[in-house]
C-alpha cells in the first residue's frame, strides 16, 4: 500500500513506534449492534466544521488519523443511515482512543 | 460541459451493468477495496501502479496508456464510468487522466464508492475481465495540465486554488491528517493562492453540491471566473476533484490541474512560499 497518496487506506496506517512519539493520533473502532462495522467511514472535522480527513473503516471497524493537536469532531457514517458524532482531543505523542457503539 | 454531461447517479449505473459499450471502472489508491467488493462488471485501475511511470515522476506515456486500456478491454468508443473511494478523489483524477489522453465519453458516478456502500447497493467479488482491445490514445491535452513553471508565472495573475485542508495550506501540516507527515521539504502554499478545500464542494455522502452552491463557494472565496485557473493539492488527485467541479460541472474554460502539486512545489529551490492564512 502506498503512503505517497492522499488516499484513505481502510483502517488507516499502522502506527510505528517512531510515529507514535511524534504524531497526534486518534484511533478507535465502530460497532453496530455489537458487531464490527466493516463497511462505513470515519471523518474528522475541525472546530469550525471544516473537513479534515476521512477513512473507510477496516474489517474490524477500526480507523486511525494522524491529526494536528487540538479538538476535533469525529463523524461516523455507516449503511442504514448510521451517523454518529464524538468530540475528541488529539495531542502530540499520544493516542486518543475512541470506541463508537451504535 | 455541464453536470448532466459528466455525472451519473447510482440508479443509472445499476441500469448499465453488463451493457455492451459501457465500461465501469473503479479507481482507488487502495485496490484491496475493489477486491473486497466492487460494482458488478467493474474492472479496476490502480492510480499508481497503472497510471504512473514506474521510474520517473510522471504519467505513463501515450503508448503506456494505450497498452493499459487495451489490456483492460476498454475501446475508444466505450462509455467509461468511473467511481472510487475517498469521495471520488482518484476517480476524478482518472477522469482528468482519461480526458488528458483524449477519451471522449467519460462519466463519474456521483458519490462514488462511498454513497454506493452507504446505500447498501450490491457489491461483488466476481471479476469479469473484458476482452482485449486496440486502444488508440491522443497526445496529452496540455490545456488541462499545469506544470511547475506555469504555476510560478501565474502567481498574482491567475486564480490559484489550493484545495488542501486549512492546516496544510497554512503550513501546520504537510499531509492530510490520516497520513504520516512527510513529503515536501517545506510547508505552506503558493503566494496568492486561495484555500478552498475540495471537501467544500462535496456533501457528506460524497456527492457534489449543487451548481448554485458551487458557484457561490468559489466566487465568495475569491475565484475570478473571468480568469484562468490552476488547482493544486499535494499530489494532484484532490485538485482533480476540484478541476472536475470547475471545468466539467460548472463549465469554466481554462482550468488546469497541477498534478506536481505541493510535493513538487514545496521542494523546489528558490520559489516563493507563503505561510499562514491567505493574504
Amino acid at each position: 500500500m502506498s503512503n505517497e497518496g492522499c488516499g484513505a487506506p481502510a483502517g488507516g496506517f499502522t502506527v510505528t513506534a517512531d510515529a507514535a512519539g511524534k504524531e497526534a493520533i486518534v484511533e478507535g473502532h465502530v460497532t453496530v449492534g455489537g458487531a464490527p462495522a466493516s463497511t462505513g467511514y470515519a471523518r474528522l472535522r475541525g472546530s469550525d466544521d471544516e473537513f479534515v480527513a476521512e477513512v473507510p473503516l477496516g474489517e474490524d471497524g477500526g480507523f486511525r488519523f494522524f491529526a494536528a493537536p487540538g479538538e476535533w469532531t469525529l463523524v461516523v457514517l455507516a449503511p442504514g443511515g448510521v451517523r454518529e458524532e464524538r468530540v475528541v482531543p488529539a495531542a502530540i505523542g499520544s493516542v486518543t482512543k475512541v470506541e463508537v457503539a451504535v | 460541459m455541464s453536470r448532466s454531461d459528466v455525472l451519473v447517479d447510482a440508479d443509472w449505473v445499476e441500469s448499465k451493468i453488463g451493457e455492451p459499450g459501457v465500461a465501469i471502472v473503479e479507481v482507488d489508491e487502495d485496490t484491496s477495496a475493489y477486491d473486497k467488493g466492487h460494482i458488478p462488471s467493474a474492472i479496476k485501475i490502480d492510480w499508481k501502479k497503472d497510471l504512473q511511470d514506474p521510474v520517473r515522476r510522471d504519467f505513463v506515456d501515450k503508448a503506456g496508456f494505450e497498452a493499459l486500456l487495451s489490456e483492460r478491454g476498454i475501446s475508444n468508443d466505450d462509455t467509461v464510468v468511473l467511481y472510487g473511494g475517498n469521495n471520488n478523489w482518484f476517480a476524478s483524477y482518472a477522469y482528468w487522466y482519461f480526458k488528458l489522453y483524449g477519451h471522449s465519453n467519460v462519466l463519474l458516478l456521483d458519490g462514488g464508492r462511498k454513497k454506493w456502500e452507504l446505500d447498501s447497493r450490491e457489491l461483488t467479488t466476481k471479476v469479469e475481465p473484458r476482452p482485449a482491445t486496440a486502444y488508440a490514445a491522443s497526445d496529452q491535452d496540455s490545456a488541462i495540465r499545469a506544470l511547475r513553471d506555469e504555476v510560478v508565472s501565474s502567481i498574482g495573475a491567475k486564480n490559484l486554488v489550493d484545495v488542501r485542508s486549512p492546516d496544510e495550506f497554512t503550513g501546520r501540516l504537510l499531509a492530510p491528517a490520516h497520513l504520516p507527515q512527510e513529503q515536501a521539504q517545506r510547508a505552506g502554499h503558493v503566494p496568492t493562492a486561495r484555500n478552498i478545500p475540495w471537501s467544500k464542494a462535496a456533501n457528506e455522502d460524497g456527492t457534489f453540491k449543487s451548481d448554485d452552491e458551487l458557484k457561490e463557494l468559489y466566487g465568495e472565496a475569491g475565484v475570478d471566473f473571468s480568469k484562468d485557473t490552476i488547482a493544486y493539492c499535494r499530489i494532484g488527485e484532490r485538485s482533480a476533484h476540484t478541476w472536475f467541479v470547475l471545468h466539467e460541472i460548472l463549465g469554466q474554460a481554462n482550468v488546469k490541474n497541477y498534478d506536481g502539486s505541493w510535493t513538487e512545489y514545496g521542494s523546489l529551490v528558490g520559489v516563493p512560499i507563503e505561510l499562514g492564512e491567505a493574504r
